[in-house]
């Protein structure tokens, strides 16, 4: 099966994937070098005390996350509006016997 | 070791993407993440029928979120919607995904909703990748690969008439 990615297919790809994977990969190992706490969310003792706060605050992770997941909708909104490229979505070719 | 670009799936250990297993697994996914939604759904409407109060006072609480003030808005505006919406639209996208109808439609409120929990519920105690993220994560997955189209309904409604009339409609199908 042949495939073809238009410009507006890749730049979807991209700008999703890249948002999505930065905000969840990147800062999170950006997160890992910063020291505790290795995660997203404060870190606290027994007594219920926040002792240590992330350094990369979650909201702009998620937000991140969420603006890939917008670009994603724009773009099905975008393949909904737009025309659709003429001709059958496979091809068939003759085979002949030997 | 053979390498094909146009599919790296392609080596001695094949699993095709239009082969057997894969129509089986995306079949069975879809119907498990549509029951995990039906039944949440309908446990509501059987609970609460339409008035789930809970719902506005979830989005009543999401303040400081990377949705800004939309869900506090929501919650506080469009309370009756929320308290009918949440059981009714849990359950049809669940009913959706099970019998394999309109599941790409159905997968995008998936998506909404499954964004609302991610970002609202646990303050991320167990990590930003958590088991709400990989719910979103499976709802974006039945969009993705279509998996309505494998033994689902979607398959017999996009052979119909007017689907092929109109075969953007496979956008939402699938």
């Amino acid at each position: 099966m042949q495939q073809h990615t238009t410009v507006i297919d890749k730049a979807a790809m991209a700008l999703s994937g890249g948002l999505m994977l930065l905000g969840v990969v990147v800062l999170g190992l950006v997160e890992i070098l910063a020291g505790k706490p290795y995660s997203a969310a404060p870190l606290t003792n027994d007594a219920g005390e926040i002792i240590a706060t992330p350094m990369i605050d979650p909201t702009l992770r998620t937000g991140l996350v969420l603006a890939g997941i917008l670009v994603l909708a724009l773009y099905g909104l975008y393949k909904l509006v737009a025309p659709m490229k003429e001709g059958p979505a496979t091809t068939q070719q003759d085979v002949t016997a030997d | 070791m053979s390498y094909q670009a146009a599919n790296p799936l392609a080596d001695e250990f094949e699993f095709e993407l239009g082969g057997a297993w894969t129509a089986y697994w995306l079949a069975f996914l879809r119907v498990v993440t549509g029951w995990w939604f039906f039944h949440a759904g309908v446990t509501k409407l059987i609970e609460d029928g339409l008035a789930y109060t809970y719902g506005p006072a979830y989005l009543k609480q999401m303040t400081g979120t990377a949705l800004g003030p939309i869900p506090v808005l929501m919650g506080e505006h469009l309370g009756w919607l929320i308290q009918a919406m949440v059981p009714l639209g849990e359950t049809l996208i669940g009913l959706g995904l099970m019998v394999g109808a309109l599941v790409r439609l159905a997968s995008v409120f998936g998506v909404f909703f499954m964004a609302l929990f991610w970002i609202g519920n646990a303050s991320f105690g167990h990590g930003l990748v958590n088991s709400d993220f990989m719910g979103l994560l499976l709802f974006m997955t039945m969009i993705v690969l279509a998996t309505g189209r494998y033994y689902g309904l979607d398959a017999v409604i996009e052979k119909t008439k007017l689907v092929k009339r109109h075969p953007k409609l496979r956008y939402l199908l699938g």
